[in-house]
């Protein structure tokens, strides 16, 4: 264990180039450019407006609804994706390892799939002529209620269905490591003090997962924050703009409005955000892997 | 007499309420992507069927369709050539990064771990819109620089957290005993650390390349005509007003299988991999 300064300088800086390059100038950049009015393509005649564009998302109502909709659909998406998952985790936990190995295999799979085609997927599951959801649905006489992707009080939450589908795994893969981790003696010990399965999840389980449940709170939190994705493969934020996504409204601006600076600004707020929600709880899930 | 048997019968319902509800998880996961993979087999008329029908003629037409007709095959080697070539790099720089950090005291080694943790957090499109810009300054729009770039960039924290992770779990004399005697520590890293941590490099070279496989959004903008990735040209499909059901399904079953694959392999690292070595798998 030698210091090396050089040697280590060498070692760290060629990956800072790539962050520095990749990440920060950008970034930079970025943060510069929100505070011009300009267009794609006409950086030159940039104005230089201040902090007229922040003001602007203040009093942009699609801009507000935009954010709405994004908290929603973390909300949404998240709370379903730490019950199914944790839940599920549970289960595989409780039935012999070799089924609970093949089974969480299987269980991983949608994880594995390019989100674009999640997206594809689930169009072809949504399609009001001959998707599987509707016909699903016809049995139990719910198709006429159901909206899918085309009526704006339900697009969000099919929206948000297709990606529980897809990150579900996630939840379940990282909650079955921590599970694994829990000792045994401690249920063993429960039993004996005639404790039942629901006092033992809430008293051993849930307490001694909490730490690893956090970590999927801030991985996916942060996912399903600034999702672009599944939204872009399945309503492209429609109908009537139910599902635009901060992500989403920003990318509008920015490659079909042509309005750089202003798309600069809603995605810097984006950022912004997510810092404000997630670094504290970050600071406390990783501070334990130091 | 009575208590045992009511105990039996509700073990019984217990088991069998268990097992319904693994086989109902199950069926939700499989059904979606089931149906892609066969839709790809159909033939136009068989498509349109409510309730897909089980039983049909199978037809590779619409994979002819979309490698021959559709540009595909191309799309698949600019993947793969981004894939590769964006995870030997975050591999590479990242093992280097996370060797040094852990093992050679450098200052300030947890202060710089845990900044390239924080770009993590930074989201895809605000790293993408001055990304763009930039590159379109330079005339670099439409090459690979673009998305082998932005995938290494943001790979690389996850790899150092991960590897970093790995490097910490051997036993701390090895490295010492080598020093000891007479290595250097690039000889120790080559001789020692590569060769014990072989199986976290290749779950990060995986995870990275799957990422860079998968992702959309930096493909989309970045590239053109004629270095599309498969996700963007998948995402062409999907964009147009009438879905070529048919080809799309084929394109999509071709980018899939591949990872899905992979993915078996290295199950053991999935949840170390994805919370860059936060949570133990």
């Amino acid at each position: 264990m030698s210091r090396r300064p050089y040697l280590a300088m060498f070692l760290i800086l060629p990956a800072v180039t790539v962050v520095f390059f990749a990440m920060l100038i950008p970034l930079a950049y970025g943060l510069v450019m929100s505070l011009y009015d300009y267009k794609l393509g006409s950086e030159s005649r940039a104005t230089f407006i201040f902090l007229k564009n922040y003001v602007r998302f203040l009093e942009d109502p699609l801009a507000i609804k935009s954010l709405v909709i994004t908290l929603a659909f973390t909300g949404i998406a998240l709370s379903c994706e730490l019950m199914t998952g944790v839940g599920m985790a549970v289960l595989l936990t409780s039935i012999p390892e070799r089924w609970s190995r093949i089974l969480g295999a299987l269980y991983t799979m949608p994880l594995l799939i390019s989100p674009i085609i999640v997206g594809l997927i689930w169009r072809y599951m949504y399609d009001p002529t001959f998707g599987l959801v509707y016909y699903v649905l016809s049995g139990f006489g719910l198709d006429s209620i159901f909206g899918g992707l085309e009526k704006p009080g339900w697009a969000l939450f099919s929206v948000a269905i297709a990606d529980v589908w897809e990150t579900t795994p996630f939840v379940l893969i990282v909650a079955s490591a921590g599970l694994a981790n829990i000792p045994k003696e401690l249920y063993e010990a429960a039993r004996i003090d005639g404790a039942n399965a629901v006092y033992a999840l809430r008293r051993i389980t849930l307490p001694l997962l909490s730490k690893v449940l956090l970590v999927v709170i801030v991985i996916r939190g942060t996912d399903a924050f600034r999702v672009f994705d599944i939204i872009y493969a399945l309503t492209s934020g429609g109908p009537g703009n139910s599902t635009l996504s901060l992500s989403i409204y920003a990318f509008q601006k920015g490659f079909d409005q042509y309005e750089m600076g202003y798309a600069m600004t809603i995605s810097i707020i984006t950022m912004a955000a997510l810092v404000v929600v997630f670094v504290p709880l970050m600071k406390k899930s990783y501070a334990r892997s130091q | 007499m009575k208590q045992p048997k009511n105990l039996k019968l509700r073990r019984w319902l217990a088991d069998s309420l268990k097992i319904l509800v693994l086989a109902l998880f199950l069926l939700w996961t499989i059904v979606p992507i089931l149906l892609v993979v066969l839709t790809s087999l159909k033939n136009q008329k068989d498509i349109f069927t409510v309730p897909p029908t089980l039983v049909f003629r199978p037809t590779l037409d619409n994979y002819v369709r979309a490698l021959v007709a559709g540009d595909f095959a191309r799309y698949f080697l600019n993947s793969a050539f981004v894939a590769v070539v964006s995870s030997f790099l975050s591999v590479g720089l990242g093992t280097f990064c996370a060797y040094a950090l852990v093992s050679l005291r450098v200052r300030f080694a947890s202060l710089i771990a845990q900044l390239f943790l924080l770009g993590k957090l930074v989201p895809a499109i605000t790293m993408l819109l001055p990304l763009f810009a930039i590159l379109n300054m330079l005339g670099l729009l439409g090459t690979f620089v673009g998305p082998i770039l932005a995938h290494t960039a943001i790979n690389l924290p996850f790899v150092i957290w991960l590897i970093m992770g790995f490097i910490r779990d051997l036993p701390e004399d090895l490295e010492a005993a080598a020093l000891v005697d007479g290595c250097t520590p690039m000889q120790a890293f080559w001789k020692i650390v590569v060769p014990l941590i072989l199986p976290g490099l290749a779950a990060s070279m995986i995870l990275s390349a799957q990422f860079s496989w998968n992702e959309l959004l930096f493909a989309l903008q970045l590239t053109n005509l004629d270095t599309y990735t498969l996700p963007v040209g998948i995402s062409k499909f999907v964009g147009s007003i009438s879905v070529d059901w048919g080809k799309s399904s084929a394109a999509a079953t071709l980018t899939m299988v591949p990872m899905i694959i992979v993915g078996f392999f290295i199950q053991k690292y999935i949840a170390k991999g994805t919370t860059g070595g936060a949570v133990k798998g």
